[in-house]
């Protein structure tokens, strides 16, 4: 299977020919890929070298960290990325942006209110959690509708806490 | 003389506690909240004592029920750790109220050192720099405030009188833009401190922060135990200190000067126990008193692995009414110690706090390395309490040994489950600026970048990318093929349906 994986600006042409081989932008590897106890670690050996990632599903992207470095690459097979490119990219975002929490905790203030208008970067709500208030931005400018939260209440991590139009 | 322990805390620094008072061969009482029936520390020490629901204010903060436990485990000392109750003048007296030891200062010298407007008032009567600043006592109005900034001059710093870690502390830079952060710094004094106090500090640029450890026993003894280099920090939270300082490095002057004021400072309030003063030295080597901790530090174990000098142990015995094992001259430097502070945050996702179960760690091992921490695999990291999780400690012979080991033990350090900020000091191991010591307190927020596939430095990235590409196409090949259900049989031990529920939960 031929693969195009893109990181930053630069494309990789991979192609996986069994579970041992592959090759990349020409030169064929021998490679041995398994997870480390059924988790996101994953071990390569990589014609005898031996290197060890954790890999993450990240949207429709991968996130790859290794040796502290973290590379988000967009892996599509070589017909997928082609007919992307023929109907011209992505969707541009869709309308509506649901703020949600990034991670359990406490509400402490709510700094916006329905029909608010927001520009980017403002900010909407603060949550407190781990002892840290975090404020919570405006991604975008748009109209705050259906705020969702009061200053105490708790959250659970990805909880809708408004919508943005 | 008391021989059985409580431990007002929890994490990693209880299971120090702990460590000291078996190998001292005194009983170890534990208390725990709901949510930590299953951590480390209930499972290390002797005994262990629910004292109620897993928010620290009705659980680790409730003085009343923390006593009780004492006087129902018939426990006749007490060591608070750090944080919690450990900086609370009330909760030392009302343990020596009961007739508990308290292991640490007295109550007097936390309340002086406590309220930071206060600390810097005595110790600047005792002769002692500090960086200027609102030196009035007590509670100054926003209007005050606000009155007495331009005379300190900007940029300047709120900092919260009951203050630590960073919290309840603002950067000014004129006076536009002063009352909102008054505001925001003493909100959140009052949520961390349940004290809305601020005073104000002439922030001094370029500025390094070391601090002087300290141990003064109870016939009068006080020794410094050299120092330590906390610069390394992110948003005023410590992320990484060393001990000694490549700063002070082979200046014994400028250490001896140190110590003396640090000594001198302790003095001033009576002061019994470990304490660390906290100093911020200019380009200049100038320095001046900016706190103490009237507590054990998160990171004493970088004194303890230069000097060989077992701090907890040494505040066990002083508590005992035993005098210090060394005098000044004893205290030697015997290697270079660094630790990261390991917390359950995605450097890559602006250091937001990462909660969860953590299903898997490999731990560092090897020479010269030491782990502090209080998860394990199966542990739940909880949002009721702060992010640290670990602390990684290495020793080497000099400063350039440490930091390769440093690099070797980070690279071994696997924690699955949550996301932890170790690539962030895999990267800090790998900065220039950092391994020729070259670094200030603002360092981290302004002149370091963590690395991502676009930041390139040297031959590596390309190598590394082309590693990187492979990995994340072998893994999306296998989602594909998993998907597509065409895995063979043997090379799958677990049912479809299994593997289907886990990738289930993956993707939620």
């Amino acid at each position: 299977m031929r693969y195009i994986t893109t990181i930053g600006n630069h494309e990789f042409l991979v192609e996986v020919l069994d579970e041992k081989h592959v090759i990349l932008d020409g030169k064929a590897y021998e490679v041995d890929f398994t997870s480390v106890g059924d988790q996101p670690v994953y071990s390569l050996l990589l014609d005898g070298h031996s290197y060890e990632a954790f890999i993450y599903p990240a949207g429709k992207a991968w996130q790859v960290l290794y040796q502290g470095i973290s590379y988000d690459a967009l892996v599509e097979e070589e017909m997928e990325k082609q007919l992307r490119m023929a109907s011209g990219g992505f969707i541009s975002e869709t309308a509506e942006y649901h703020l949600k929490a990034p991670m359990p905790g406490l509400v402490v203030m709510t700094v916006v209110s329905d029909g608010d208008q927001v520009q980017k970067g403002d900010v909407m709500i603060v949550l407190e959690s781990m002892k840290m208030q975090n404020e919570l931005k405006a991604p975008r400018a748009g109209t705050v509708t259906r705020l969702r939260v009061k200053p105490g209440d708790g959250v659970e991590q990805r909880q809708i806490l408004l919508t943005l139009v | 003389m008391f021989n059985k322990v409580l431990i007002a805390n929890r994490g990693e620094i209880a299971v120090r506690i702990v460590r000291a008072c078996r190998e001292i061969g005194l009983q170890s009482v534990a208390v725990f909240s709901e949510a930590d029936r299953q951590a480390l520390h209930v499972r290390h020490a002797d005994e262990a004592y629910l004292i109620g629901p897993a928010a620290a204010r009705d659980s680790y903060l409730r003085i009343d029920r923390i006593i009780e436990v004492a006087k129902r485990s018939g426990a006749n000392a007490i060591h608070p750790g750090y944080g919690f109750l450990a900086e609370r003048a009330d909760f030392a007296q009302a343990c020596l109220d009961s007739g508990l030891a308290f292991i640490g200062p007295k109550p007097s010298s936390i309340a002086a050192m406590g309220d930071k407007a206060v600390a810097r008032s005595t110790v600047s009567a005792a002769g002692i720099p500090v960086v200027p600043g609102t030196e009035g006592e007590g509670a100054l109005r926003d209007e005050d405030l606000l009155r007495l900034a331009p005379q300190i001059g900007f940029p300047l710093l709120i900092k919260a009188t009951a203050g630590g870690g960073g919290k309840g502390m603002r950067e000014v830079h004129d006076l536009a833009e002063m009352p909102g952060l008054l505001h925001a710094a003493r909100r959140e004094a009052e949520a961390a401190f349940g004290d809305g106090n601020v005073y104000l500090e002439s922030l001094v640029e370029g500025a390094r922060h070391i601090e002087i450890q300290i141990l003064a026993d109870q016939a009068g003894n006080t020794i410094y135990l050299g120092e330590r280099e906390c610069s390394i920090q992110r948003r005023h939270q410590k992320l990484l200190e060393e001990s000694p300082s490549p700063f002070v490095a082979d200046d014994e002057d400028l250490r001896t000067r140190m110590g003396a004021v640090a000594v001198r400072a302790a003095e001033a309030v009576g002061y019994l126990n470990a304490g660390t003063i906290e100093f911020l030295v200019d380009k200049e080597k100038n320095f001046y008193f900016l706190e103490m901790n009237t507590r054990l530090q998160v990171e004493h174990p970088v004194t303890e692995m230069a000097t060989g000098i077992d701090i907890v142990k040494e505040q066990l015995r002083i508590a005992r009414g035993r005098p210090l094992r060394y005098s000044q001259e004893d205290v030697q430097f015997k290697g270079w110690a660094i630790e990261c502070r390991i917390n359950a945050e995605d450097p890559y996702d602006g250091f937001l706090p990462s909660t969860g179960q953590i299903t898997q760690i490999f731990q560092p091992t090897g020479p010269g390395v030491r782990v502090d921490t209080g998860v394990y695999p199966g542990s739940e990291v909880s949002p009721y309490y702060d992010s640290l999780i670990s602390k990684l400690i290495v020793v080497g012979e000099t400063r350039a040994e440490a930091i390769l080991r440093m690099r070797r033990a980070l690279e071994e350090y696997i924690i699955i489950g949550v996301r932890t900020n170790i690539p962030f000091h895999q990267n800090l191991m790998d900065s220039t600026r950092f391994m020729a010591g070259q670094f200030d307190t603002r360092f981290v927020e302004e002149r370091f970048l963590i690395g991502s596939a676009d930041s390139d430095k040297g031959e590596r990235p390309e190598m590394a990318r082309q590693i990187a590409a492979i990995l994340a196409t072998l893994a999306a090949h296998r989602e594909t093929r998993r998907a597509a259900n065409i895995v063979q049989r043997n090379e799958r031990d677990t049912s479809n349906w299994k593997w289907l529920g886990r990738w289930e939960r993956l993707q939620r």
